[in-house]
């Protein structure tokens, strides 16, 4: 007898098993967002943007209207699209490289103009797709292949905070959080108040989901979930930052 | 210590006591593949049951993928991506593939091509069951014609970084241009290496004809082992 | 720290990339800008490792464009800068080049060519070679050299350094992916050791002495109100420039002597026109090769020449006409032929030249 996992009913069953590593975070994330997407019966209005990097790999996995981007173009894109047709709910999902780094003028800029958007930015502190490199929010000491001795903060700077830079910069009606795939129900919550945030047209939606990379963190099972539930919320809190007041937020 | 002595060729399937586990690891383009293709090919050869698994997981080019098919039709088992079922390459491709965590599961003799990173042999924890695994030996791959790997000290500083390591392999060489004296070269410097290190050189390994031109031991005792080129077929 | 990167002559075994690498720490390189884009990583990677061996410098930037921009305060503040980058980087890079150009500043960019347009692939192609010698929005004044072998790209990093500060125009190594990642053979040297003289940088800005007392402020713009202040840096530059061109455009040729069809190609791919024609001439079927090394200033006065003999130039690339047009535009008003052997984004073997070019010669493989 086989056991036929349980998908959220929007992913795209004709493309799984999908193509992310064993013990990726993207999986639980895209889980997560999917629930989200058919809770609120969205799923034929979302746009899904997917940048360069690991997320590429999410290009074909919903059944969702989908469109791979540039690396860091993703919110551009989104935006332009939202702009152009508001009924339909935009979704950028993007890693911390095309979110923190390449991308960050664009974040900057769609957060202040409060778009009516919603950016999932997926955290695992480095560049997975091109073999690891250093990131935004990798975390001090950490070795990458472009910080082989370990991150000095003293010359690249500290983790970014993305949630917390976002909140600060977005208007009333703005809705931030940082999620961890540690604790799927509560990031499977932050995201779909995100995408309602979008629905009820107050502003921007923006939730970082600290996530998983075995392959490039090179740790197994054990040393994975340590990582993702003890190291890095050292650097990244999670819980909800910015919750417009109709939402119960202050 | 020379591993390679206990093991009586042609005896079938071996149990999973006696089996043959080799993690093969060491700098960029050093030639791990190709020694660790050559070796599962050698294995076969004698009656062995062999699966060889790509676990190159910095950058997808030079890696068993390509050759994949050639290598199963002459009977090894590969755990690697078919390209075509890749999505982006290098942009969204350096993706690890299931089974390969898996590769210690299966039964038979398990010779894995780990690929450079900044890690060095950590990517062993990627493998389910690498901890326990007791037949598991770690060996690196030095090329003594590569800038990094030139002198003693950072041979043996490169070897250090990527600690657990059971031996050593002499892979000296310079493409086309190789010489049965750039080998032993080569085969001199490892040693000297591998005596501060207090590890043993395994082997030295050469294509065809350097290889017979050498002999069946390097001027320091150390096997020789023949390799055949499969790698330049291997580019994407 | 290890004082001398490279002490005597060595025969080595390597990657492009890591050529690339070493061949700026041979050319005294202080600092290098990047960001990571597939196939040009490892030139970072080994960078990166010789920072704290050899004293030298590392950022990694936002993206391209900052990188290009990092380059340009690297080198106003008078040190070896260089970055490296591909496909849809370099078309980024284009903004930071632009300024470059303008206020004639001696970055050095190392292009490793991948499939295009857009992300594409991540493999190898020609198809930045229009990016690369003419991208920015000006008049091109740019050198670039296209490398095909391992021992080119460490000859031609440590010639674009001396060139970027010798003659003060962007400098671009243009190579591809294919040179990136394949391992060949090649000889390691020191400079001097050859008699190479290092081109000493200059600072542009941050030289001692106050600035309107010891000395004049060092200020420079890139902007002008008239159309005749601009018309007459431009006529400085260009005229500079093509001072130059002969002196630096480089090329390489074989058997064009009386030959009636001469295969053009450019960096790896003039390896495969290379061999076609040593493998032709021993079927007794005589052509001519000919490889311009600096796309930019291209050896104009030999293509001239040649197009003036010649009655076919087959022009191979893994481009769709990028090698061509410069071609083209260079032998204008010769009745030469350009018959072209396009593959956008593929590789072009030796096999194919010679299949090719025996159709043009009317015999049967």
């Amino acid at each position: 007898m086989t056991i036929e996992p349980v998908m959220p009913k929007c992913w795209r069953v004709d493309t799984k098993p999908h193509k992310f590593c064993p013990g990726c975070g993207h999986g639980l994330v895209l889980k997560a967002l999917g629930e989200a997407i058919d809770e609120l019966g969205i799923q034929d209005r979302v746009v899904f943007g997917c940048d360069i990097g690991c997320s590429l790999l999410a290009w074909d996995f919903f059944n969702l209207d989908t469109v791979q981007t540039h690396h860091g173009r993703t919110l551009p894109v989104i935006t332009g699209l939202k702009r152009a047709n508001p009924d339909l709910i935009g979704v950028a999902y993007m890693g911390d490289g095309g979110g923190y780094s390449i991308g960050a003028q664009h974040l900057v800029s769609s957060a202040t103009r409060n778009e009516k958007i919603t950016a999932i930015l997926v955290n695992n502190t480095q560049y997975g797709m091109t073999g690891g490199q250093m990131a935004p929010t990798t975390m001090p000491g950490q070795k990458t292949e472009t910080s082989p001795y370990g991150r000095d903060p003293e010359t690249t700077g500290t983790p970014t905070q993305g949630p917390e830079m976002v909140s600060t910069i977005t208007a009333e009606g703005a809705y931030v959080a940082r999620g961890s795939v540690f604790n799927m129900r509560q990031l499977k919550t932050f995201i779909q108040k995100a995408l309602e945030n979008q629905m009820a047209g107050r502003g921007y939606s923006f939730v970082e989901a600290l996530s998983l990379c075995p392959t490039n963190w090179r740790t197994n099972a054990e040393e994975t979930w340590n990582m993702v539930n003890k190291v890095m919320p050292e650097y990244f809190k999670v819980g909800e930052l910015k919750v417009p007041a109709d939402m119960g937020g202050r | 210590m020379n591993f390679f002595s206990s093991i009586a060729p042609g005896k079938g399937p071996r149990t999973i006591s006696q089996r043959i586990v080799e993690a093969y690891i060491g700098e960029y383009a050093g030639g791990k593949s190709e020694v660790a293709l050559n070796r599962a090919l050698d294995l076969v050869g004698e009656g062995r049951q062999v699966t060889l698994v790509d676990l190159d997981i910095v950058e997808p080019c030079y890696t068993l993928r390509p050759i994949k098919r050639l290598l199963e039709e002459r009977g090894v088992s590969v755990l690697a991506w078919e390209t075509k079922d890749t999505v982006g390459l290098g942009e969204a491709g350096t993706v690890l593939k299931a089974d390969a965590r898996w590769a210690l599961r299966r039964e038979g003799d398990v010779i894995l091509d780990i690929g450079y990173g900044v890690e060095g042999s950590k990517t062993l924890s990627l493998l389910e069951g690498a901890q326990t695994e007791k037949n598991l030996r770690v060996l690196a791959v030095i090329n003594v014609s590569r800038p990094m790997t030139a002198t003693l000290e950072d041979i043996v500083d490169h070897v250090r970084g990527m600690m657990p390591v059971h031996g050593l392999i002499n892979n000296t060489h310079l493409g086309d241009e190789t010489t049965s004296e750039v080998v032993q070269a080569g085969a001199g410097l490892v040693e000297e290496a591998a005596r501060v290190l207090g590890l043993p050189v395994v082997a030295t390994t050469a294509v065809g004809p350097v290889a017979r031109s050498i002999g069946p031991q390097d001027a320091w005792g150390h096997p020789v082992r023949t390799l055949t080129r499969f790698m330049p077929q291997a580019f994407w | 720290m290890a004082d001398k990167p490279i002490g005597g002559e060595k025969r080595v075994f390597m990657t492009g990339n890591e050529v690339v690498a070493y061949g700026a720490l041979a050319a005294g390189a202080d600092i290098m800008y990047g960001y990571p884009i597939t196939p040009q990583n490892e030139i970072m990677h080994y960078w990166t490792r010789m920072v704290p061996k050899y004293g030298k410098r590392f950022l990694q930037t936002e993206d391209e464009l900052s990188a290009g921009f990092t380059t340009i305060g690297g080198v106003m503040a008078g040190k070896k800068a260089f970055t490296a980058t591909a496909g849809p980087g370099n078309v980024l890079m284009q903004e930071p080049m632009s300024m470059a150009e303008a206020m004639r500043l001696p970055t050095v960019t190392v292009v490793q060519q991948r499939g295009g347009p857009s992300t594409a692939t991540v493999i190898y192609s020609q198809q930045e070679v229009t990016l690369t010698t003419m991208g920015g929005n000006g008049e091109g004044l740019r050198i670039v050299y296209s490398t095909a072998t391992h021992q080119e790209l460490f000859d031609y990093t440590i010639k674009a350094f001396n060139t970027a500060w010798k003659y003060r125009f962007p400098t671009f190594i243009l190579g591809d992916g294919y040179q990136a990642k394949m391992r060949e053979s090649l000889t390691l040297y020191d400079p001097a050791d050859r008699h190479i003289e290092m081109i000493a940088p200059e600072a542009f800005v941050g030289k001692p002495g106050m600035p309107g007392v010891d000395r004049p402020p060092a200020q420079y713009r890139n902007t002008y109100s008239m159309e005749e202040e601009l018309a007459e840096v431009l006529a400085k530059n260009i005229g500079e420039y093509e001072a130059i061109a002969d002196e630096i455009s480089e090329y390489e040729e074989i058997g064009t002597e009386g030959a009636d069809l001469v295969i053009v190609a450019h960096g790896v791919v003039s390896r495969a026109a290379k061999l076609a024609v040593r493998d032709l001439a021993e079927e007794g079927i005589r052509v001519g090769y000919f490889r311009p090394i600096t796309l930019r200033p291209l050896p104009v006065a030999k293509i001239r020449e040649l197009a003036g003999q010649a009655k076919t130039f087959l022009v191979v690339e893994s481009a769709y006409g990028q090698l061509a047009r410069l071609i083209m535009e260079a032998a204008f008003g010769n009745t030469v032929k350009i018959v072209p052997l396009y593959k956008p984004g593929v590789g072009v073997t030796a096999e194919e030249v010679i299949t090719r070019v025996k159709e043009l010669v009317g015999r049967s493989t």
